[in-house]
């Protein structure tokens, strides 16, 4: 018999009486503004919450964040809001990879990339966390191997909590998908906290009315 | 074939009980844990029916195993990735060598997983002419030693800055200030990153496998679960096969208490689920996923009364509760599942005459049972091992004629006010104030006061008080 069958029949004849298996857990959570829950929940594990009243604002915000940087090379993946302006005339003085649109070796792009620039699904008030996912020009290394990750989140897609971004489910999940709750972090050596380890080093949302 | 008879573990408990460094580290590592846990759970609204519904979801789930990993299977298998099953260690080591030879791969960059610490993969790898490096930092640490985990979460919480700047000096070739956490952080960044660019495999364990998609969940803080399920082109993530949550909605309850139990935070930096390899369209990510489901004693479980050890989100707060893990370390314990959950699985899974010390490294204090966020009940598992350990006749027959005589004494009352009275003149020579000196063999920490019998028994002082 294979390994499959002889664990599974081994299983069913051992099974006792199965429970009833509970109903879904629903969200108990309400926050009155969860923007500002969000922004103070990240800010908690050290991540960076920029505010912007509107989407052109945001993008002002983010021309300062990348000249605080010095950021010269950058890799943006290919969604709106990013996917609605034309980055690299925006920022002449900068090399720029467009997932899926710049031709070359995407992943060498972004191991030497001095920042990511990505939009999101959808984020968590509750946790301060951002939902990242992959598909069509949209990268997971960009999101990963730049030491900075900038993150473009509308206000109009926080969520209360897990619960509530679970709820609202449809269809397949993506390959891959990604719950960001601040910079890459790692207290393994003597519980001492230390930034950065593989993740970005520095994770800044730039969260803008919609 | 590991082993822990009671005098290994005694041994090995005396020597981390005598090591002063080792003592503050657990300490320290444990009070943080422990602290931050309570301040992430308390912020909860609900926490207790929280905890009651995870109870209920991994209770229902283990009733119904063989449907759920059948969904499983079929959800992932229809998502591209390639599902294979294992009766034990050896056979899922098999599995990952023979994927890895396939594509001649020689470099695997792996993530924490107890599972593979359970299947000591590295070992078979190494000996297969493949060479694994472990990417979480601890890991990474206590490979470099050659050293087993000394704690579920914590796998290095036992070494010093000192120590980890000795190991990372060797592997970079030149001195390394201990003292500079920060500039060691980035010493691994660079070595590891280089590793995960060049590796031709990565491999997984799962916090999660969720039947309703046949996702695979992987909780990090350091980006290491997010680079092994990207950067190489092939992925094997090894999971037990208790780890199943049947929906999202599962899954979500366990993923809002996993981290808070665990490090006291709100969610992991980062929570990733992997659904089958990259689609045609995804620019990058594994073109290619396998999926282990692993029994390996954990079938044997189903139906018994110790079922319930299958419900462990392996969280370790019931480690960073015990008095007796925070006295022993991890390492006494004989296997990386260390603490109260050890002392209960490890039996299990491995034979409790191999293991026959674990069921007693513990003082049935129950701490593990208050800290649990699944409310499993160890201390009741304790004490069934302990009485399969007495039924099963695995005990020395010294130890089988004491107890049996201190039953028959117990049960006879003018032979028990006999004895404890003649015992009353015969111990006055070993009376050292209000205790007994007892030969180090029988107490080697020197630790352990034996109160001597009082001058005057209760039931003398009782009568009179009358
Ligand atoms: S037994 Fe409970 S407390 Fe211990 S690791 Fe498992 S889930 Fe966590």
């Amino acid at each position: 018999m294979s390994a499959r069958d002889e664990i599974l029949n081994k299983l069913r004849s051992r099974s006792r009486q199965p429970d009833t298996h509970p109903p879904a857990w629903r969200s108990r959570r309400h926050f009155d503004d969860l923007a500002e829950r969000f922004a103070e929940s990240l800010g908690k594990s050290k991540g960076e919450v920029i505010r912007a009243g509107s989407l052109d604002e945001a993008f002002e915000q983010l021309d300062q964040t990348l000249l605080a940087l010095g950021a010269r090379c950058v890799v943006a993946n290919d969604e709106p809001p990013l996917s609605q302006i034309d980055l690299a005339a925006r920022w002449p003085g900068m090399q720029w990879h467009i997932v899926g649109r710049t031709p070359g070796d995407l992943r060498g792009f972004c191991a030497t990339a001095d920042a990511g620039v990505s939009s999101v699904v959808a984020a968590l008030a509750e946790t301060g966390s951002v939902v990242v996912t992959s598909g069509p020009g949209k990268s997971r290394l960009a999101t990963l191997l730049p030491p900075v990750h900038i993150a473009l989140v509308p206000e109009s897609c926080l969520t209360a909590d897990l619960y509530t971004f679970t709820a609202a489910r449809q269809g397949p999940p993506p390959a891959m998908q990604t719950l960001i709750s601040g910079p890459s972090k790692t207290a393994d050596i003597e519980q001492t906290m230390a930034v950065g380890v593989h993740g970005p080093k520095r994770f800044i949302v730039i969260l803008y009315r919609d | 074939m590991t082993e822990v008879t009671f005098k290994q573990f005694r041994s090995a408990a005396a020597g981390a009980i005598a090591d002063p460094r080792l003592q503050s580290a657990i300490d320290g590592a444990t009070l943080k844990f422990r602290t931050e846990r309570h301040h992430a759970l308390t912020e909860l609204p609900d926490v207790d029916a929280m905890r009651d519904q995870l109870k209920a979801i991994r209770a229902a789930t283990l009733s119904r195993l063989a449907d759920h990993l059948e969904t499983f299977e079929r959800q992932a298998t229809a998502t591209g990735a390639k599902v294979h099953w294992a009766r034990d260690a050896a056979e899922a080591n098999q599995i990952a060598i023979d994927i890895a030879r396939q594509h001649g791969v020689e470099l695997i960059v792996k993530t924490k997983s107890m599972a593979t610490e359970e299947t000591h993969l590295n070992h078979a790898l190494i000996d297969a002419g493949i060479t694994p490096v472990e990417t979480d930092l601890g890991e990474w640490i206590i490979q470099l030693a050659g050293e087993p985990p000394s704690h579920i979460v914590g796998p290095a919480l036992h070494k010093t800055r000192q120590q980890v700047a000795e190991l990372f000096s060797k592997e970079v070739g030149r001195e390394l200030d201990p003292d500079d956490i920060p500039g060691l952080t980035a010493e691994a960044r660079r070595l590891l990153r280089e590793k995960f660019l060049a590796a031709g495999l990565g491999i997984t364990g799962a916090n999660l496998a969720v039947a309703e998609t046949g996702s695979i969940v992987l909780v990090t803080n350091e980006g290491n679960g997010r680079l092994v399920t990207s950067a190489p082109p092939v992925q094997i993530a090894l999971v037990g096969i208790e780890k199943i949550a049947p929906t999202w909605d599962d899954a979500a309850v366990w993923l809002q208490l996993l981290a808070r139990s665990s490090t006291g935070q709100p969610l992991s930096i980062y929570t990733t689920a992997i659904t089958g390899p990259a689609k045609a369209d995804d620019p990058d990510g594994p073109r290619e996923v396998h999926i282990i489901l692993m029994d390996n004693g954990r079938s044997n479980q189903i139906g018994t009364g110790y079922e319930e050890v299958l419900e462990c989100i392996r969280c370790g707060a019931c480690l960073n509760a015990c008095p007796v893990y925070q006295e022993v370390g991890g390492h006494s314990y004989g296997n990386p599942y260390s603490g109260p959950i050890g002392a209960v699985l490890v039996p299990l899974l491995f034979g409790l005459k191999e293991y026959e010390a674990l069921p007693h490294a513990s003082s049935l204090c129950t701490a593990c049972l208050d800290a649990c966020p699944v409310r499993i009940n160890l201390p009741r598992m304790l004490l069934d091992l302990r009485r399969d350990e007495v039924q099963g006749r695995m005990l020395s027959p010294v130890e089988r004629f004491i107890e049996q005589a201190a039953a028959y004494v117990l049960g006879h009352y003018r032979l028990y006010r006999l004895l404890t009275g003649t015992a009353r003149i015969f111990q006055r020579p070993l009376v050292r104030g209000r205790f007994l000196r007892v030969p180090r063999r029988v107490n080697p920490a020197g630790e352990r006061d034996l109160p001597s019998l009082a001058k005057r028994s209760f039931h003398d002082l009782w009568d009179e008080i009358r």
